[in-house]
């Protein structure tokens, strides 16, 4: 048992020793320290999960296509990504003469950043996350709206017609489709009392909220794929319509840094949905929180890039009509029914 | 042969508009005059019957001392086949567009002015379809000459504002 | 103080663009993402075949044929050398005659079936492209055992075949035609019943009967609009009139039914290609051609259908061993009129399934 304690702590164990290396372990420099080295951890998740869903992502899509997929380079291809990725490195970096250089260049920029300030408050185990904001939910989903910003200025500052277009359909999807996802998780905040994910994961010990939210679930999977322009959502990106929207113009390292950001997006809506629906870290031993949590952000982003490769895409007023008169609707239909359920629990136990 | 009925047909049509009936391997052509034919189509749509009213096919043919427009008529109600021909003066080849009758002779037309350079009175978009705008020449007329590349230097100059 | 307007936004899409099927171009002007008006513009991959063809003698331009529809190739061979062989009159070998229409049929199910995939493709439906690629890999693989060459097959000639089917060609024709039920079942259960993709096609670019009509439209995207057409049965060449088939009509008018009669055309093709492997009599494949083919003075009008619509040749001959003048008749080319009038008002998105369900081939467009 002390063995699969240590196992399930290591990451603590070893920032308890960190801390212990400074003469007052919670002085300002103990903390700079830390704070240093969670944001290191978080960079290195982001680029991580980027390579790591890159190949994965190609596997999926080989597998529900029925072909091999990558499968030249390492054993049974598992470096593709790596060269993928060392020869956008290489690429030159091409401004368009007519861009707004400032807007252009800070757009990739801003994506890329945006799931690293997401995913810092993520409890990854018990005591894990990064930063413990009480305002945890709140957070995440403001944070997440700054990147349609960020998609109008690379749709503008590109100074294309296709990249406008998909600036404008960014616009358009990700501030509808943010309500329905933020009502959808009202419900499980409801019954917590709290927008603390460590408090929300705490609360899930007994029953996942999948089971007692499983309409909000559905909303915010159909919403969170919607929010990060995924397919079938993807209209953004829509290499059919408008060639790759706002991502036309970039070549190399930046344009690279927007898959980084997409893949660091998807990781975040993922690891928020494990959290508030799938019981985050929790889990019945001998495998760790760690572990638990990881699979089942892994199952989530399977299941996105399966219903990607299967699904036609949307067309542009269907996907209006679908956020605005089925997802809300809904999303408010179940605050209203939690509250219900709220109130008749109250009733009965006497509280 | 089912040509009996759609022969008398033709043969009265071509009264009306001074042309010739020939028979070319199983099908019936008819000749006329480029001025006749607007009546002449319009005529061939109308045969009681055995209507002649899906214009099939629209093409320029170069018959060295005048040009030729080609009509291949159909029709999805029957087995009838017309083919008339429209002679055009080389000099000054002008004819009148059929867009009126059916709109699917827009795209063939704007093919037979930009390989022949036959031109049609009255289509509303006449400008060349495969070539480029300031092309000089045209492809299809035997008087055409063929260059190598390098000779002609067809390159494309851009027009500012495209 | 000044009325501020929305402007309309004129995008060029094409020649390279993703979604334009080979070298097409469109400009089109949009109000926001609905399209008020397009301008085709056509000729990116003009090679001047009809010009190269009056340099060439009969034969010379059999494989100038292939590169027209070049994803059913075996058509345009088929159209060529029926109609020399009309202009001089020959008897092709019973043989022959069967395995033409094996191998056209072939080809209109290879056809219809990138059809469906690049339809799916253009909505985004990669896993169905892929599915019907995967199948259609298996006609290549008939077209290579017998003609060396998996797209642009060149197997027929003035008066015949080119050469016999291998002994390896015959089973793999039968299990691919015992597998095709199959084959459609998947494309149905991963894209036609697809909720999204039905409500992307279904009422989308309406082509009324008459329009149709008065467009020329042939071929598929006709008999999607309720007329029931097809040249195989209304004036049937070659040998079509001893098969027993259906001539598949739909009446939705939209883009749904322009693809979805490709399944139901790939069905017909099936029953076609059984009886003729059940009926083919043995015996040679190439008829007695002279040396040097000289048609008589004369001129020859002869169309097929073509899996995407009528392809006709017309040749005009002075009797010499090269053609005066020889026209093609490309039904994709006509067809494509229809895209600026039926895609006026819906979106950008629709307008590229709307072409999508064209089945253009840039290569025949363009000839």
């Amino acid at each position: 048992m002390d063995a699969l304690n240590t196992i399930n702590n290591v990451f603590l164990i070893i920032a308890a020793a960190i801390r212990s290396l400074f003469a007052d372990p919670h002085s300002v420099w103990a903390n700079l320290t830390m704070d240093v080295i969670n944001f290191i951890i978080v960079v290195i998740i982001v680029v991580l999960a980027a390579l790591i869903l890159i190949l994965l992502e190609r596997k999926v899509a080989g597998w529900t296509s029925q072909r091999p997929g990558p499968n030249r380079l390492g054993p049974r291809g598992w470096f593709q990504t790596i060269a993928d990725a060392l020869k956008l490195m290489g690429k030159e970096d091409i401004t368009p003469a007519g861009a707004d250089k400032f807007i252009f260049k800070i757009a990739p920029m801003i994506i890329f950043s945006l799931p690293m300030m997401t995913l810092a408050v993520i409890p990854y185990g018990n005591g894990m996350a990064p930063i413990n904001l009480d305002l945890g939910i709140f957070y995440f989903l403001a944070i997440s709206a700054i990147s349609t910003v960020a998609f109008v200025m690379a749709g503008w500052g590109s100074n294309n017609k296709y990249s406008l277009l998909g600036g404008m359909r960014a616009v358009a999807q990700m501030i509808s489709y943010e309500i329905p996802l933020l009502f959808s998780l009202l419900g499980v905040v409801m019954i917590t009392q709290s927008f603390n994910l460590g408090v929300i994961v705490e609360a899930q010990k007994t029953v996942p909220f999948i089971l007692i939210q499983p309409l909000a679930f559905v909303i915010y999977i159909i919403a969170g794929l919607a929010e990060v322009n995924r397919a079938p959502f993807d209209l953004v990106e829509a290499d059919q319509e408008v060639v790759a929207g706002p991502f036309t113009e970039y070549t190399g390292l930046r344009w690279g840094l927007f898959f980084l950001g997409e893949y660091g997006n998807m990781t975040a809506v993922s690891a928020l949905a494990a959290t508030v629906f799938l019981g985050g870290w929790q889990g019945p031993a001998p495998i760790p929180g760690w572990v638990w949590f990881w699979m089942k952000v892994g199952i989530i982003i399977f299941f996105m890039m399966w219903a990607r490769w299967t699904f036609p895409r949307i067309r542009i007023d269907h996907l209006m009509h679908l956020a605005w008169k089925v997802l809300l609707p809904l999303s408010i239909l179940n605050i209203f029914l939690t509250g219900l359920g709220i109130y008749i629990y109250r009733l009965v136990m006497g509280g | 042969m089912e040509n009996k009925v759609l022969k008398e047909q033709v043969e009265k049509l071509a009264a009306q508009v001074n042309g010739e009936v020939e028979e070319i391997i199983g099908e019936l052509v008819l000749k006329v005059k480029a001025s006749y034919v607007i009546e002449t189509l319009k005529g061939a749509k109308s045969f009681p019957n055995i209507p002649c009213d899906f214009l099939h096919d629209l093409c320029g043919v170069d018959g060295v001392d005048h040009l030729e427009a080609v009509y291949q008529l159909t029709s999805l109600r029957g087995p009838q086949r017309l083919r008339v021909k429209a002679i055009i003066d080389r000099e000054n080849p002008v004819i009148d567009s059929v867009t009126s009758i059916w709109q699917g002779a827009n795209f063939l037309e704007r093919e037979a002015y930009d390989m022949f350079g036959i031109n049609f009175k009255g289509h509303p978009n006449l400008k060349r379809i495969y070539m480029w705008d300031d092309f000089e020449g045209y492809p299809l007329r035997k008087d055409y000459v063929t260059e190598p590349i390098e000779v002609r230097n067809i390159v494309r100059t851009r027009i500012e504002g495209e | 103080m000044t009325i501020e307007k929305t402007e309309e936004l004129l995008l060029n899409m094409g020649p390279q663009h993703p979604s334009m099927h080979g070298l097409f171009r469109m400009v089109v002007n949009l109000e926001g993402e609905t399209v008020t008006k397009i301008d085709p513009k056509m000729g990116y991959l003009h090679r001047g075949i009809e010009k190269l063809a009056e340099s060439r003698t009969y034969s010379q331009f059999i494989p100038y044929t292939d590169r027209l529809d070049y994803l059913a190739s075996p058509h345009n061979n088929w159209a060529y050398v029926q109609t020399v062989e009309k202009l001089m009159g020959l008897e092709i070998p019973e043989r022959a005659e069967y395995l033409r229409v094996i191998f056209g049929e072939l080809a209109r199910i290879a056809s219809h079936q990138v059809c469906i995939a690049s339809t799916a493709l253009d909505m985004a439906g990669w896993s169905a492209w892929s599915y019907a690629f995967r199948d259609r890999e298996r006609i290549c693989d008939m077209y290579e055992m017998t003609a060396g060459s998996r797209l642009t097959v060149n197997n027929m000639r003035i008066g015949g075949m080119s050469n016999e089917p291998p002994a390896e060609f015959w089973p793999a024709l039968k299990s691919f035609l015992d597998d095709t039920p199959e084959m459609l079942e998947e494309y149905n259960g991963i894209f036609f019943g697809n909720e999204i993709a039905q409500g992307r096609l279904k009422s989308v670019g309406i082509l009324s009967k008459e329009l149709a009509e008065n467009l020329s439209i042939t071929g598929p995207c006709l008999r999607a609009s309720g007329v029931n057409y097809d040249v195989r049965k209304a004036e049937p060449y070659s040998i079509y009139d001893r098969f027993d088939f259906n001539v598949p009509v739909r009446y939705g008018c939209d883009s749904y039914d322009r693809t979805i009669i490709r399944m139901d055309e790939i069905v017909e093709s099936v029953k076609i290609i059984k009886q003729a492997v059940r009926d083919i009599p043995e015996g040679p494949i190439m008829a007695k051609v002279p040396k040097v083919i000289k048609p008589p003075v004369g001129e020859v009008y002869h169309r097929v259908e073509n899996p995407k619509g009528e392809l006709g040749f017309y040749i005009v001959s002075d009797g010499t061993t090269k053609p005066a003048r020889l026209r093609i008749r490309a039904g994709t080319f006509i067809n494509l009129q229809m895209l600026p009038i039926v895609s006026l008002g819906w979106k950008i998105q629709d307008v590229v399934a709307i072409f999508a369900t064209l089945d253009a081939v840039l290569g025949e467009v363009d000839k």
